[in-house]
């Protein structure tokens, strides 16, 4: 229903003649530039990110990776030193400018944190808070749409017999999961996944693993990650980024085989980062 | 450990140097306990007199009947009552603005000079001596209208209650991480949204302790009183006439020459402090469940 909606707003909106991606593009940055206070984080960014694909950012620590990831839904707004020039194209419209609903920005272009973050209340209400925002949803109606949630997440059978328990007895992992399902239950179009797992242990991040593996035949997703065999793993094209630069951008095949710069094979094969 | 350090350097001088800071380190634990003692001591021989004196007055009289004239066989009734209007009265006055506050100074102000003046008198506020605030509600409330009255008691009560509830609710706030705000944000939802579903949910143990706190700190307040609610022998339930209260009859009783008078001072002090002890005990407990 979700894909649907999707496709007629793609179909009506012009495709990026410029570049020869064959998919059509869910969000285009065009030379951002970010800054904290006066100092520069993000140097004239310019990355597409096709539709229904994962799009993997790598580069070692500060190098502005999660900084364009909070460009995205314009996270930093919430912090006044902080300022973006630049072009983001989202839904043909540019979401940087002045007078854009950042509520219903962030309704559509969802995001998951590095740290889960289960809100303090039970496991239904985790869900149901962020349904609950953007619709008004009857009482037989929200339990269909968050056990959908919990199933899409295969959280689902763990939590069914206690929905009504709080969120917060959760382990990492479950809570994670819970995170995710909480931002696919408003129905997004997009997904920001900051480092998702890099707190969880190796079965918790293979789940989420497979799981972004399911959810792009939905979502566009931008996930960020210090990991660069989850990147490998997950991402379709990658993006390198060293000192707040866009090094390079390419399929994942190739990213990881032929790099074009040598500052990226000097990252990926752990020279450096 | 001693000897450990002795046969890595077996020299006299170490030695010796280890049995000084032995001896040292003797000392500071005896002061420590003395001092412990004389703190427990202190609290432990209040509590016991005050249990050996007001123990025998407790009687079912004593919560059934009134005030009255020495001899008369009257009881603390219209004061116990009274204590708690004033002091449920001041909470339902000074919870709202003070947690508003809290939440303002947390949420809002943050750094802005409004938010730093306020955090600054309200701050102020929390050591102002309460005899001041009584005076002032004297002459804001009382002095105008022309008489003393259980409202006016109530006023002063939560002028004192407010600054506990404001810098509770705003340490509580803050301790909330910043990832979870974000998370709410990220959801689409808009801010005044994220603070009272998510950051004071997730605070709301700390926030009810600090106002537990200061139900305990106003409950024993005299001074107050004095000018405000002013005290009242009879039975009365009425806010806008004097009201008496368990502090202002102690104060009255024990400083009288009659020996039930006393009896009921010491009774209404052990009453007092029963209240006090069992408020900071559930406090604690909550605290604990709160971090479970």
């Amino acid at each position: 229903m979700n894909g649907q909606a999707m496709n007629s707003t793609m179909q009506a909106e012009p495709l990026d003649t410029n570049t020869a991606q064959a998919t059509p593009l869910a969000i285009q940055v065009r030379n951002l530039d970010f800054y904290y206070g006066k100092s520069r984080a993000l140097h004239g960014i310019s990355l597409d990110f096709p539709e229904r694909s994962v799009t993997g950012m790598i580069g070692p620590s500060g190098c502005g990776k999660s900084t364009l990831l909070r460009v995205l839904n314009r996270m930093y707004d919430l912090y006044p030193g902080q300022k973006a020039t630049g072009e983001v194209l989202y839904d043909g419209q540019n979401i940087l400018a002045p007078g854009v609903d950042l509520n219903q920005l962030r309704s559509r272009i969802g995001m998951v944190f590095q740290k889960p973050t289960p809100f303090p209340m039970s496991i239904y209400d985790n869900i149901a808070f962020g349904i609950r925002l953007h619709e008004r949803v009857g009482r037989s109606e929200m339990d269909g749409r968050v056990e959908d949630a919990l199933r899409r997440v295969a959280l689902w059978p763990e939590v069914k017999d206690r929905l009504q328990a709080s969120a917060t007895a959760l382990s990492g992992g479950q809570q994670q999961r819970l995170c995710i399902a909480r931002t696919i239950a408003t129905r997004p179009e997009v997904i920001l996944l900051d480092e998702p797992t890099s707190a969880l242990d190796p079965v918790s991040t293979a789940r989420i693993e497979e799981l972004l593996d399911e959810l792009k035949t939905e979502f566009t997703i931008a996930i960020v990650t210090h990991n660069m065999q989850q990147a490998a793993r997950c991402a379709d094209q990658v993006a390198f980024f060293y000192l707040g630069e866009l090094v390079e951008v390419d399929s994942t095949a190739r990213m990881f085989t032929t790099p074009r710069e040598s500052r990226t094979q000097d990252y990926i094969t752990g020279r450096f980062g | 450990m001693n000897s450990q350090t002795a046969t890595r350097t077996p020299s006299s001088r170490s030695r010796s140097l280890a049995a000084q800071r032995k001896m040292m380190d003797r000392f500071a634990t005896v002061l420590s306990w003395c001092a412990t003692f004389l703190v427990v001591f202190v609290l432990g021989s209040i509590l016991w007199t005050l249990l050996k004196n007001g123990l025998p007055g407790l009687t079912a009289a004593l919560f059934t009947r009134s005030m009255g004239a020495p001899g008369q066989g009257g009881g603390l009734a219209n004061a116990i009552v009274g204590s708690l209007l004033q002091t449920g009265l001041a909470i339902l006055l000074g919870a709202p603005a003070g947690l508003m506050t809290g939440i303002y100074l947390a949420e809002y102000g943050s750094t802005s000079r409004l938010a730093r003046a306020v955090r600054f008198v309200s701050d102020m506020l929390l050591s102002a001596p309460s005899i001041l605030i009584g005076l002032f509600i004297y002459m804001v409330l009382v002095a105008p209208l022309g008489h003393f009255s259980g409202f006016a008691g109530a006023v002063a009560l939560a002028i004192l209650a407010m600054p506990i509830m404001v810098r509770t609710t705003e340490d509580m706030l803050r301790l909330v991480p910043v990832a979870m705000r974000e998370a709410g944000i990220a959801l689409g939802a808009p801010k005044w949204r994220v603070i009272l579903f998510i950051c004071v949910r997730a605070a709301r143990g700390g926030i009810l302790t600090g106002v537990l706190l200061a139900i305990a700190r106003v409950a024993g307040e005299t001074a107050p009183l004095l000018f405000t609610s002013l005290g009242n022998s009879e039975w009365s339930l009425d806010m806008r006439r004097p009201m008496a209260s368990l502090p202002v009859a102690i104060y009255q009783y024990a400083g009288s020459a009659y020996q039930d008078w006393m009896q009921q001072a010491w009774t209404g002090a052990l009453l007092v402090t029963l209240g006090v002890l069992i408020i900071n005990i559930v406090v604690r407990v909550g605290i604990r469940a709160g971090r479970t």
